[in-house]
């Protein structure tokens, strides 16, 4: 590698504990199937970098929130692109993660000694949903809003704490501005973070037991 | 060349590439958009006749900008020089002068920069003296011109 990172290296130590690692020999039969864990975490590092520039512009205010938005739409250098981008990453995360959740499944990869892995992996999963539910809001529009009301009133079917459960997501009996700053919160802070953690966990442990058990 | 070579090679470029590509987009993202030329606009200040008959008086001028009315601080100075309008914005960085009757000084509360009434430094950290504005006197109003972006109005 480059000079930059030689002398960076002689301080980290990166290099050497993870040469074993990178000059393993791959169990034979894998294909392109095994990729999609790689392309979803790909769109999440996109998502990562859009999601931090649109911060920069979006307004989590009942008031100015619809308005951000546009001005992001139609104002900001490159600001549709951005967002565009942003959007479709989402899907593809959701798409990829789905399918690399049932190629894992297919290939009974869950297995032990690999059940922490899988485990860790649903969380991931449940976590992206989230974030997609909560991302969901933010535009602020006919569409976000309604589909919240719908998406937070199917918790209020769940007996006896149900309507609580409701109102804890709202922050509110109904859908209003405390949601969406609530929602604001959890999709750029709480659930990016947990979701780093639990990639860290789970690139780890491939790192020590190897795709499919067994180096 | 080997194979391996060529190969670590192309991937290096392709990832500089890729990452020198996103940094030129975000900071073009991030650079705000709509920055337009400002122009002058004469603000209404005051009657001609509240003019300082002799020394300091501290004034406000008003105008609007994106429906809010929006009010600033102006120091109006009378002396052997005649009639002028001082900026209060200290040229050290940016903080707002206070005029002291008693030593006849402009004091900057953020660095103690000191300016004597026209407006030259006597002492203290700025750079340069005290911005004068334009002043117009128009059917008895005093004016004073300021610099502007094209959303606001007088």
């Amino acid at each position: 590698m480059g000079k930059t990172f030689d002398w960076l290296d002689k301080k980290f130590r990166i290099k050497a504990p993870h040469k074993g690692f990178l000059r393993r020999r791959l169990p034979p039969g894998l294909s392109y199937f095994y990729c999609l864990g790689g392309a979803a975490f790909t769109s999440y590092l996109i998502l990562f970098i859009t999601g931090s520039m649109l911060s920069l512009y979006y307004v989590p205010s009942e008031m100015e929130a619809y308005e951000s938005v546009l001005k992001i739409q139609r104002v900001v250098h490159l600001g549709w692109l951005i967002r565009g981008v942003h959007k479709w990453s989402a899907t593809l995360l959701i798409v990829f993660i789905l399918c690399h959740t049932l190629r894992v499944f297919i290939s009974r990869a869950y297995r032990a000694p690999k059940e922490l892995n899988w485990m860790v992996g649903c969380l991931t999963l449940v976590s992206v949903f989230a974030s997609g539910f909560t991302g969901y809001l933010l535009p602020w529009d006919q569409k976000s809003y309604w589909a919240t009301t719908v998406g937070t009133s199917m918790a209020s079917t769940i007996p006896m704490m149900g309507r609580h459960l409701m109102y804890l997501i709202r922050g509110g009996m109904d859908v209003g501005g405390d949601t969406l700053i609530r929602f604001y919160s959890f999709h750029v802070l709480w659930l990016p973070v947990t979701m780093a953690a639990l990639l860290w966990a789970h690139f780890h442990m491939i790192k020590r037991q190897g795709i499919k058990g067994g180096l | 060349m080997t194979r391996r070579n060529f190969l670590t090679g192309t991937a290096k470029a392709i990832v500089t590439a890729i990452v020198t590509g996103v940094m030129a987009v975000a900071a073009y993202f991030m650079y705000p958009a709509g920055l337009r030329a400002r122009a002058m606009v004469y603000c209404d200040c005051m009657d001609e006749d509240a003019l300082p008959k002799k020394g300091v008086k501290r004034a406000e001028y008003r105008y609007k900008l994106k429906g809010n009315e929006m009010a600033h601080s102006v120091f109006i100075v009378n002396d052997e020089r005649g009639v002028y309008a001082l900026s209060p914005v200290c040229t050290h960085l940016g903080c707002l002068v206070n005029y002291n009757r008693l030593k006849n000084e402009f004091i900057c509360p953020c660095h103690g920069g000191k300016y004597d009434v026209s407006g030259k430094v006597i002492s203290g950290p700025p750079p340069a003296p005290l911005t004068r504005l334009p002043l117009k006197i128009e059917n008895g109003r005093v004016y004073i011109g300021i610099m502007l972006p094209a959303t606001a109005a007088a």
